[in-house]
């Protein structure tokens, strides 16, 4: 496994427990959402991958090795993190700059670095503003030019904290299509989000974290099955999910793909989609 | 409340009209949502409103714009505080910097206005239970976590009481129990005849919530009209904005014979469910597909 | 380091005027320095400091504040002062090359003795004392909105660029930033200055408009959330201490009370 978390806690100087208790693992190539209500604790842990945060008590091991040991600088070659705000990294005078500043960081040899800026300028559909000053882009292109930024260090395990936070539909079905095409070479994809419809169509696995614990960690679509009433939770479920549910549907519905796959056999069939007999 | 007369606005820097020919009349008591592709013009639209564009960013207008009809271009903002509301995008820059506590910094507003003192109490008290916020009264609005101090932005917007609220993306760092309190908030200003112009993302809150959509693409008015017209209509993606799965769902099981033709495409969760149970049921009918 | 009160917390002193606690502590401030007999700072220090902050009830806050900062204070000057006094003196010690001289021991002791007046005075006004209060209170008295607005900003302003560097600095570790030694450290610059700096200007912009549309800098007369109760009782005592200030600084220039 890429990641063992083990009986992680968290308290802030103040008192304030962020994390109360949590133990987690996370295998090679797993696709993963961080869910829970504001304050549940999703930032803290995510700091804890790179080493910004200390552990009060409980190991954070990464790659087999533990992370307090490792130092944030070894732990960048592992974990690429993207930061919610892409204005507290950018200050290169040129994109292509400021997408190489992490490989060269991390001492990668010239050839390597210029095939890695071109390509994480090309999935993140950046490759005109090569030369552009990144101040003079759009909050949707900033952000993708931080995500760009860490995916030029070819970490095996990428972290996006509210990847799609103020972006716009064209940016988001961007993202989508690159979560794909990073899954397919086997990178470990983190991401803390409250964006469910966003989390059901590219995510397996769903860790639900709510008061510093871990209140949920399973498949998405069983997930999707146990999640409580949407008014009373902080989360809305999926628009997929709710749909079924109103048609009466018991197999919990995730993407959109699988509506539509559902509603045909349920119009073929005449029987109401359930979950197959265990 | 809000009108404007072929509106046009170009930035110092801009090459091309942020805003082009924008013919927009919002009446009292109307929850109007505007949304759009990133630079379509949104953050400029609200700027005008508000009375911030252009007195503080400069830049040249043609056509008219009004508010509670005064010209905008002729008001600055220091004019219509109080008249019109504006909740700006990240909440950190919002806060005065100068007041210690929540409460306080709620207040700012209204002591710049010389609120009377039991007014400006029941004001923030208000506003304080309104959105949930009682409890970190005291707090340092610095010690805020992202999503309380977009609470405390919108606070800090209402307690001013404004015939015009106008919020962009007010809701980005809030999770669904947070944006659901944002959003009982909005409908009671409505309720009480306030004009609220929303710029947002999300839209299923908005098909369900607003009286009125506005699609702005490359600083045109592209369609204008009640959700469940704006957001069904086929150009939507093309304008960069995220159709409902809803709409998507049923306008691809039209081609499936899983949603009938002539039934309108729906926004919300009740209208999807009600037509995909008819298609079902007319399946079922007429011996499966 | 937070030490303003908490909303629970209550006492006759927490309830004086802001400003009338602002002149008790330059009162005793300005007379501890004033009048030049080595005990008088301790003696202000027990009859008039000591008691307000019993009567406040924060005894159990201001001991350990008050010692943390001044212990530190009072050893630099003793030892300053104790080894490197200018003037001849009487030698009571000799560390190596080092004379401890008495003269410079009493100066020491009776410019820490006027320094823990000084912080007492101060500690008791912020302890007992919302900084809101106090900035509403210089507000009422006829001070310009716009100079209290920068004092109160300024307050807090090292706080919040703190946070947001801190951010910085996480933001470009993550990225391999390395940034221990000294080369690393001016490496590191650039990477931390540019966001640190265009941040602030983002914020400023956006913080204009925000203050604009809230109403600030308008021509009317403000209004205040914070009370600020005011007696007479309080009046006539600060107008007594401005005296006593006032004497203490005489007595200083016509040299009596030596």
């Amino acid at each position: 496994m890429v990641l063992r978390i083990d009986s992680l806690v968290h308290r802030y100087p103040n008192g304030t427990t962020a994390l109360a208790n949590v133990s987690l693992t996370v295998e090679a190539g797993e696709r993963v959402a961080v869910v829970g209500p504001n304050g549940a604790g999703k930032s803290t842990l995510a700091r804890h991958l790179i080493g910004i945060a200390r552990p009060t008590s409980g190991t954070v091991e990464v790659n087999g090795r533990d992370a307090a040991e490792l130092g944030i600088a070894d732990l960048a070659r592992s974990v690429g993190f993207v930061f919610q705000n892409p204005d507290n990294q950018l200050h290169a005078a040129t994109v292509a700059r400021e997408v190489g500043f992490g490989p060269r960081n991390l001492g990668f040899s010239a050839d390597r670095r210029t095939a890695l800026t071109e390509w994480a300028l090309r999935v993140t559909g950046l490759t005109g503003e090569t030369d552009s000053h990144p101040r003079h882009l759009s909050f949707s292109e900033r952000k993708r030019v931080a995500l760009a930024s860490v995916l030029a260090m070819d970490t095996p395990i990428i972290v996006l904290d509210e990847p799609t936070t103020g972006q716009d539909h064209r940016s988001v079905a961007l993202l989508e299509e690159l979560l794909g095409d990073l899954h397919k070479r086997g990178k470990t994809i983190i991401a803390i989000t409250h964006d469910t419809d966003f989390c059901a169509e590219n995510f397996d696995r769903v860790v639900v974290l709510a008061e510093g614990y871990v209140r949920w960690d399973g498949p998405v679509e069983r997930w999707l099955e146990g999640a409580e009433d949407p008014s009373e939770s902080a989360f809305e479920q999926p628009q997929m999910t709710r749909l079924g549910q109103r048609l009466g549907w018991r197999t919990p519905v995730v993407t959109l793909d699988s509506f539509l796959d559902q509603l045909t056999d349920h119009a073929e069939t005449g029987v109401c989609p359930r979950r197959p007999a265990p | 409340m809000i009108e404007f007369r072929d509106f046009s606005l170009t930035y110092p820097t801009g090459s091309r009209p942020a805003l082009r020919e924008i013919d927009l009349v919002v009446p009292r008591g109307q929850f109007c949502a505007v949304v759009g592709a990133e630079g379509a013009g949104k953050t400029t639209l609200a700027g005008v409103i508000s009375g911030v564009v252009p007195h503080m960013t400069g830049g040249a207008s043609k056509g008219s714009a009004r508010v509670c009809g005064r010209l905008l271009t002729e008001t600055p903002p220091s004019e219509l505080v109080g008249e019109v509301g504006l909740v700006m995008q990240n909440p950190f820059s919002q806060l005065s910097g100068a007041r210690f506590s929540l409460r306080e910094e709620l207040a700012f507003g209204l002591e710049n206005l010389g609120v009377g003192r039991a007014e400006m109490i029941r004001r923030v008290e208000r506003v304080m239970a309104d959105l949930r916020l009682t409890a970190l009264a005291d707090l340092s609005p610095y010690e805020l976590s992202g999503g309380q101090q977009q609470l405390l932005a919108i606070g800090s917007a209402l307690v001013m009481r404004p015939a015009v609220m106008v919020l962009d993306e007010p809701t980005s760092q809030l999770d669904a129990v947070g944006t659901g309190v944002v959003f009982d908030a909005l409908e009671t200003l409505r309720a009480q005849g306030v004009t609220v112009v929303l710029f947002e993302h999300r839209m299923e809150r908005l098909a369900r919530c607003v009286d009125r959509v506005l699609v702005l693409d490359e600083g045109r008015t592209a369609a204008d009209g009640p959700p469940a017209d704006v957001l069904t209509d086929p150009r939507l993606a093309d304008w960069g904005v995220a159709p409902l799965r809803y709409t998507t769902a049923a306008r691809r099981a039209v081609g499936r014979g899983l949603w009938e033709e002539d039934r309108p495409l729906p926004v919300t969760l009740e209208a999807a469910a009600d037509g995909f149970a008819a298609a079902l049921k007319s399946a079922r009918t007429t011996g499966g597909l | 380091m937070d030490i303003s009160p908490r909303s629970a917390d209550d006492s006759p002193v927490h309830r004086l005027n802001p400003l009338t606690k602002l002149v008790f502590a330059v009162t005793v401030t300005v007379s501890a320095f004033a009048l030049t007999m080595t005990w008088w700072p301790l003696l202000l220090f027990c009859t008039a400091v000591l008691p307000m902050v019993i009567a406040s009830g924060t005894l159990r806050k201001f001991f350990p504040v008050l010692l943390a900062l001044w212990v530190p204070i009072a050893l630099t000057v003793y030892l300053i002062q104790g080894f490197f006094y200018p003037e001849t003196s009487r030698v009571v010690a000799e560390i190596g090359p080092l004379e401890l001289k008495y003269e410079g021991l009493v100066f020491a002791t009776q410019t820490a003795l006027r320094i823990m007046v000084l912080m007492g005075g101060f500690f008791l006004l912020l302890l007992t004392t919302h900084p809101g209060a106090l900035m509403s209170a210089m507000t009422q008295r006829g001070m310009s909105p716009k100079t209290v607005y920068v004092v109160s900003a300024a307050l807090q302003i090292a706080p919040a660029l703190a946070g947001r560097a801190q951010g910085i600095l996480h933001a470009q570790q993550a990225r391999g930033l390395p940034v221990k030694g000294l080369r690393g450290r001016i490496r590191a610059l650039v990477p931390m200055a540019g966001p640190l700096i265009l941040g602030a200007l983002t914020d400023v912009g956006d913080r204009a408009v925000a203050m604009e549309t809230r109403g600030f800098g308008t021509s009317r007369r403000p209004t205040f959330l914070t009370e600020v109760s005011d007696t007479s009782a309080q009046r006539v005592a600060r107008t007594v201490m401005g005296l006593c200030a006032l004497t203490a600084v005489v007595a200083n220039v016509l040299g009596v009370l030596r």
